[in-house]
């Protein structure tokens, strides 16, 4: 899940990481009650879980004169479609050089990996792919709880010494916090020292509880619903809703929809032990999404079982078209119960989309 | 055989658990359908003296490790607890680690593999289903039912996909050498390329299946590393970006690691790559024409 700015950085001053002055405000009024620790410049930062707001306009200067008026416009904005509930009001820096530090898990070495370039302030894959010897990168070990001072050095070259420092605070970040990406972009020079002028933390979904996070705020409401449930949901927005077990079939099941000219409403995994309860509760959500016009429920796996699953499917009741390929024990029987009550019942993957694809066309 | 065959000791750790116990009895049914050893000790802390289908449970893995030859193990016991639970066990001396869970912190999983590669052990998953080699041992919670022996190798990312290709396979009459599931987790212990040097050192198998997903490029890293003929298939030609697809390192982030970039690299290495679970047999049978 990813942190908002306000929230990254907290943490990250927390470990001694410089930041600038600033505090968040949730309406236009709160503004003046501490506009004066600020300075004469600052700027006005939405905080809105989205990546690339501020070339969609959710940064915006201001100065003491205007700051009301800038905060109330900053407020009334939706920004890449989302309403803009809180602001990040911050002293604005004078800035000499931005660099760009971030740690991140690395699938290759299976450890964590610190990246670091002098050539900051822009675009981060940009300079992978033009100044690919602008970067420097090393691997940490994850049984250590500190980067040991020569792949340090080896980071930062002519660097100041102070961003070893900071490298080191954000490891123990890293570490501590369950990131599975920290990553400071701009870190700046300025005449009062270095500084965090951005700061982002996204905190692996599967530590979220030890760190004391009870919603997975990165999700929707429908895929939060289907969490409770334990299914692993994600909406897209065609008209072939899909139920599957296994996160690979389910996958296969959406691009084979796509082979044959549909689009599927959704990825939908139950899961393990797909008993009729869980596939009834699956395949109502599937239903309530407006889009879906019929569904394909594609279950295979030694030990599910049939019956259980043709159950929860008659028993959700549902009124759009439901087509199935199952496979596993009690097979027959499942079919039976299937076709009693009138839903169509393949025996490939292939030949279940295809019937969705044309039913839904 | 890659990572273990009939004469192979299995342990199980969470062996008193709901999951443990099931899978002890299936792991075990195939073991005696074939010849082999199976599972031969289970370890709960607290629950050693006890029985499990017959199988002695333990406190702990050297005091298993005490009265049993063990060299793989398999691990059922809850995401929090299961990075201590890999490691115990590559200090213990284990060769082969399976990781059944899922939801593992990853920095956890960093740990354990960590550690377990200082202590010489391979570590398989985690969020995985294990292996199966046919004719020779099941290590995890593969149905059996759907498995044939034969020459072709099959590694992937998941589990009822990878039920889905066997199962395909076995009715095309190709049968398979070993059968294995790398895991869904962003780190994972045996990577592609770790299993390919494998699979390349064993005679049985002669061309390999390899099934990817979104996310990373290990797959190309696979593809590359090896000599053997390859079929490959990649899930995730429709998942949107910034979306985790039901496995945690199944995400297409940062612009990096989408299916038709990967399967580009692939078919640019020269690796076939199916565009349907259903056109991978055909293709295996292309493969063998060519090289066997």
């Amino acid at each position: 899940m990813k942190l908002r700015e306000y929230e990254a950085k907290k943490i990250i001053r927390e470990y001694g990481i410089p930041v600038p002055a600033g505090f968040l405000i949730r309406s236009a009024d709160e503004l003046s009650a501490h506009i004066a620790d600020l300075g004469d410049k600052f700027v006005l930062k939405a905080q809105v879980d989205v990546g690339g707001r501020g070339k969609a306009g959710g940064i915006l200067m201001a100065d003491p004169a205007t700051a009301v008026a800038t905060a109330k416009e900053l407020f009334n904005k939706k920004i890449k479609g989302l309403p803009v509930r809180e602001i990040l009001a911050e002293q604005r820096l004078e800035i000499q050089h931005e660099y760009y530090l971030s740690i991140t898990v690395d699938r290759r070495s299976k450890q964590p990996l610190i990246l670091f370039t002098e050539a900051g302030g822009v675009d981060i894959e940009i300079t992978a792919k033009e100044h690919p010897e602008a970067i420097r990168t090393v691997i940490a070990n994850p049984l250590m709880r500190d980067i040991p001072p020569f792949l340090l050095r080896e980071l930062i070259g002519t660097a100041p010494k102070e961003i070893g420092t900071i490298i080191s605070k954000l490891y123990r970040v890293f570490l501590e916090k369950d990131a599975v990406l920290a990553e400071i972009n701009p870190l700046v020079t300025t005449p009062q020292g270095v500084f965090a002028a951005d700061a982002k933390i996204i905190v692996d979904d599967n530590a979220l509880g030890r760190q004391g996070f009870t919603v997975n705020r990165d999700l929707s409401e429908r895929e939060r619903e289907a969490e409770k449930h334990g299914f692993s949901y994600v909406e897209l927005n065609g008209a072939i809703g899909v139920i599957g077990n296994g996160a690979g079939l389910t996958m296969s099941t959406l691009d084979l929809i796509e082979f044959y000219g549909g689009n599927a409403a959704n990825f939908l995994d139950v899961g393990g032990g797909a008993e009729s309860e869980r596939v009834m509760n699956a395949v109502r959500l599937v239903a309530r999404v407006p889009t879906v016009k019929v569904i394909v429920v594609n279950l295979l796996g030694g030990i599910t079982k049939c019956d259980e699953v043709a159950k929860g499917i008659i028993a959700a009741g549902i009124s759009q078209k439901v087509i199935v390929r199952l496979a596993g024990t009690n097979e027959a029987e499942g079919r039976a119960m299937l076709l009693e009550k009138g839903y169509e019942m393949l025996d490939t993957m292939d030949l279940v989309v295809r019937k969705a694809v044309e039913v839904a066309a | 055989m890659i990572y273990g065959d009939k004469n192979t000791g299995v342990l199980v750790q969470g062996a008193t658990g709901k999951q443990g116990e099931f899978h002890i009895g299936l792991m075990n049914a195939y073991a005696k359908q074939v010849g082999g050893r199976g599972v031969v000790a289970g370890v709960t802390p607290g629950k050693g003296g006890k029985e499990v289908h017959g199988v002695p449970v333990y406190n702990t893995v050297k005091d298993a490790m005490r009265d049993h030859d063990i060299a793989a193990s398999v691990i059922f016991v809850p995401a929090a607890a299961a990075a201590d639970a890999i490691m115990e066990e590559a200090n213990a001396g284990i060769q082969t680690i399976v990781a059944i869970t899922e939801h593992i912190p990853v920095h956890d999983t960093m740990k354990a593999i960590a550690y377990a590669r200082m202590e010489g052990c391979s570590v398989i998953g985690p969020n995985c289903p294990g292996l199966l080699s046919p004719g020779e041992v099941k290590m995890g919670i593969m149905p059996a039912g759907l498995f044939s022996r034969g020459n072709v190798g099959v590694i992937s990312r998941s589990g009822t996909l990878t039920y889905e290709v066997v199962d395909e396979l076995t009715r095309a009459g190709i049968g398979q050498s070993s059968v294995i599931g790398i895991g869904g987790d962003p780190v994972i212990g045996q990577t592609f390329v770790d299993v390919l040097e494998r699979f390349e050192k064993d005679p049985q198998t002669k061309a390999v299946v390899l099934i990817g997903e979104v996310g990373g490029n290990l797959e190309e890293e696979g593809a590359k590393s090896t000599n053997l003929p390859i079929v490959s298939y990649i899930a995730g030609i429709s998942a949107p970006p910034d979306k985790r697809m039901g496995h945690a390192g199944a995400i297409v982030e940062g612009g990096e690691g989408d299916a038709r970039s990967k399967i580009a690299r692939l078919r640019k290495h020269g690796v076939p790559v199916a565009s349907r679970v259903s056109e991978i047999p055909e293709m295996v049978r292309d493969l063998f024409k060519g090289c066997c």
